[in-house]
């Protein structure tokens, strides 16, 4: 029933969920910037996903997308936050019902 | 008898009440500064109770004690370093897992504390009731519950911050990590007590195991024998867990955190969800959230407008109506010309044009943003925003653009990065402000037609939009995507929203006016001396030549570096008619407008990027912007030429 994306791989990252779909955060990778920027480049970025609850265990739910690929309403430790795009690819998760 | 003075200082994570209760705690006894060299706002106040003088410091809401933003930086060390006798840590009681997080890190900064359950009302409503004294039990810090909009609790919290300091201020417990980072944080604090450092030494521990670059940058000049150790420590840590260090504490600390949130809160789900959630779902909807957008800030804007003219005009006519009594102050001659043109006239043009925009304008933001609704428009616009490297919150300060672009530019610094703060900024400055738009339909709109006016501003925006890809582009650095809390839709605090509105009022006022005023006082000498008609001849290549346009134009264009709309005042001064069809063809009001519209926003405009960014980058942008309004306006010109003849 689903499609090949979700055999291939145990981990995907947080904008291949459907709106709904709950995961469990597996890791959260740095930036492609890696560390330039004083440290405000790659992970400055992973520190702050990190800050705002996405650690590794916890399961998170995609409440909805914005549309022409914008950014993620996700729900998170009780809290919600909208995460872009290039934050949420960030995010690998496993799938769970 | 002296009093004593004490010091208290209110922390906690943003949207959590936070300056409502700053407000109950000081009323009027307030001001905001900067933190000493840095850009970040200090709101300090006092007050007097029980015989005490405490001065309350607002610290900035932050969701960490990281390096990641400047205010969490100022954050700690004020805590850690400044020392105030206690902390008030603000919680959203609706939130509590979050909150908590940022509890045990302030914790670990080994000051005494007192915690505000906040917006318990709020949280009762979604279903969750917290049992306060369990908590206060677990955490070993008093825990008040309160609702600061209503006042509620808000006695107690200052009664119990009283009694902890006059105990002599204890130390909260620290939470507990697991056995392996345990041992680490003991033996680097070891090492840390021994080289005096200025933050707790357990704390430093901490945060040289997470790799914090500020930590280790001072230690390294007192202590450099530290430094490998904690790095072996934590690469055996690494090797344990297999995560980074850093992931593994902030995830233990989580860890810990939501532990105690599961066991203090009890969570009833509602049959019916509150209007808060009704309202997120519909305003932050895939289809309707647009146009409920769109509707919402063109009724803003309509409103704003409507409300800047009537104002402006009753305050003009009440204030142009005093020159008589300057006239027969000082008489007609020289001194009468520089007090009243340059001076009063100054002060008006800033009390009549800006401040009746201005002032609504950051009433209506601020309402916005104490309910929630500007944290969804970021939501909606992010996409759009990310075309020119920004995400969705730099919309907010291209907002209030439209109404001005001094407090356009001080409001980028809700971005997180200097670079982001700098594209946001420049970006901002191309944006048409209220004096802008008297130009634009005061002439163009009115003489050649309200779809050229419209076409404008278009133009506008598609110049924003390509020279803020090509800024993007150029300036180094990675782009950064949207990360933000949005926290239930709550009733704004009117007073809060009310005191916002007039610091900011102030904050505009003290950089802009003098510079009005003084603006006023050259372009004035300038004309007594009889300076302009010389100045309008070497001007001509440009715009005479190039631009097409009538010599005295020159003169107008200068005035406009002080505020926009004189260009218009001005030209119909300096060609003795308000008919502008006769003295100017329609094309050529389209090449003035243009140009008008894009070159340097105003000398205000210009202090405030220097305020913001420093000389050499505030100089950049303003000469850039001249030329490339000069480049467009000849290039305008022979295209429109080129088609239309």
């Amino acid at each position: 029933m689903e499609g090949p994306r979700r055999t291939e791989k145990a981990e995907l990252p947080l904008t291949a969920l459907r709106d709904g779909e709950s995961g469990i955060v597996t890791s959260v990778e740095e930036g492609r910037g890696g560390g330039h920027g004083r440290g405000r480049g790659g992970w400055g970025f992973k520190k702050r996903l990190m800050d705002m609850g996405l650690t590794p265990g916890t399961r998170v739910t995609v409440v909805k997308s914005a549309p022409f690929r914008g950014p993620l309403e996700v729900s998170v430790r009780g809290s919600r936050l909208a995460l872009g795009r290039g934050m949420a690819e960030r995010v690998f998760v496993e799938i769970t019902k | 008898m002296t009093e004593k003075k004490l010091t208290i200082a209110l922390a906690g994570n943003a949207n959590v009440g936070k300056s409502v209760i700053f407000n109950q705690l000081t009323g009027l006894h307030q001001h905001i500064g900067n933190w000493p060299g840095k850009t970040v706002e200090k709101a300090e106040g006092t007050l007097h109770f029980k015989g005490y003088t405490i001065d309350i410091i607002d610290l900035p809401g932050i969701y960490s004690l990281s390096t990641f933003s400047i205010e969490e930086l100022v954050s700690r060390e004020y805590i850690a370093v400044e020392r105030p006798d206690l902390v008030i840590n603000i919680v959203d009681a609706s939130v509590l897992e979050r909150n908590l997080f940022f509890t045990l890190q302030l914790m670990e900064l080994e000051t005494p504390m007192v915690m505000a359950l906040n917006q318990i009302d709020m949280a009762e409503k979604k279903g969750i009731r917290i049992d306060h004294k369990k908590l206060q039990k677990i955490l070993g810090i008093p825990v008040v519950p309160t609702v600061a909009i209503k006042g509620t609790g808000v006695y107690e919290l200052l009664e119990k911050s009283v009694e902890i300091i006059e105990k002599g201020g204890i130390n909260p417990p620290v939470i507990k990590y697991g056995e392996e980072v345990k041992e680490k944080i003991r033996e680097i604090t070891k090492l840390i007590e021994k080289i005096q450092f200025r933050y707790p030494a357990r704390w430093a521990a901490i945060k040289l195991l997470e790799g914090d670059e500020q930590v280790e940058k001072e230690i390294r000049e007192i202590g450099p024998k530290t430094l490998p150790t904690a790095e072996k420590l934590a690469k055996e840590i690494e090797g344990i867990h297999g995560h980074s260090c850093s992931t593994i504490i902030t995830s233990e600390r989580y860890e810990a955190a939501g532990k105690i949130a599961r066991e203090v809160q009890q969570i009833v789900p509602k049959i019916r969800p509150p209007v808060s959630e009704t309202l997120h779902t519909i305003t932050t909807h895939k289809i309707l959230g647009y146009p409920i957008m769109i509707l919402a800030v063109l009724t803003i804007f309509q409103s704003i407008f409507t409300f800047g003219n009537y104002a402006s005009e009753l305050l003009s006519n009440l204030l142009y109506g005093w020159e008589p009594l300057f006239e027969g102050l000082l008489g007609t001659g020289v001194v009468k010309e520089l007090v009243w043109g340059g001076v009063a006239e100054g002060i008006i043009a800033g009390v009549t044009v800006a401040l009746p925009y201005i002032a609504p304008f950051y009433f209506i933001l601020y309402l916005l943003e104490d309910s929630g609704y500007l944290s969804r428009i970021a939501f909606l616009m992010d996409t759009l925003m990310h075309k020119i490297g920004l995400h969705g919150k730099a919309f907010i300060p291209m907002m209030l653009g439209y109404g001005c672009n001094v407090p356009a530019c001080l409001g980028c610094r809700i971005m997180e990065t200097e670079r982001e703060r700098l594209l946001a900024a420049f970006v901002t400055t191309l944006i048409p402000c209220a004096a802008r738009t008297v130009i634009i339909l005061g002439l163009v709109g009115a003489f050649v037609g309200i779809q050229w006016a419209l076409a404008l501003y278009v133009i506008d925006l598609l110049i924003i939009f390509l020279l803020g890809r090509l800024a993007f582009k150029a300036l180094p650095g990675e782009p950064t995507a949207l990360i933000m809390e949005m926290s239930d839709y709550r009733f704004p605090h009117l007073k809060t929203v009310g005191k916002q509105t007039w610091f900011r009022l102030e904050e505009f006022i003290k950089i802009s006016f003098p510079l009005i005023v003084v603006g006023s006082l050259v372009i004035k000498l300038m004309e007594i001396l009889n300076l302009l008609e010389p100045i309008a001849n070497i001007l001509s290549p440009v715009t005479v030549t190039w631009l097409g346009l009538p010599a005295t134009t020159g003169i107008t264009l200068i005035f406009g570096v002080l505020r926009k709309e004189l260009t218009l005042i001005m030209l119909a001064t300096l060609l003795g008619t308000t008919d502008f069809a006769r003295i100017l063809t329609p094309l050529q009001m389209i090449v003035f407008t243009l140009v008008a519209m894009l070159y340097i926003p105003c000398v205000a405009t210009i202090a405030a990027l220097v305020k913001e960014f420093g000389w050499k980058k505030a100089l950049f942008i303003t000469v850039f912007e001249i030329i490339f309004a000069i480049f467009v306006g000849g290039i305008t010109l022979r295209l429109l030429i080129l088609t239309k003849v």
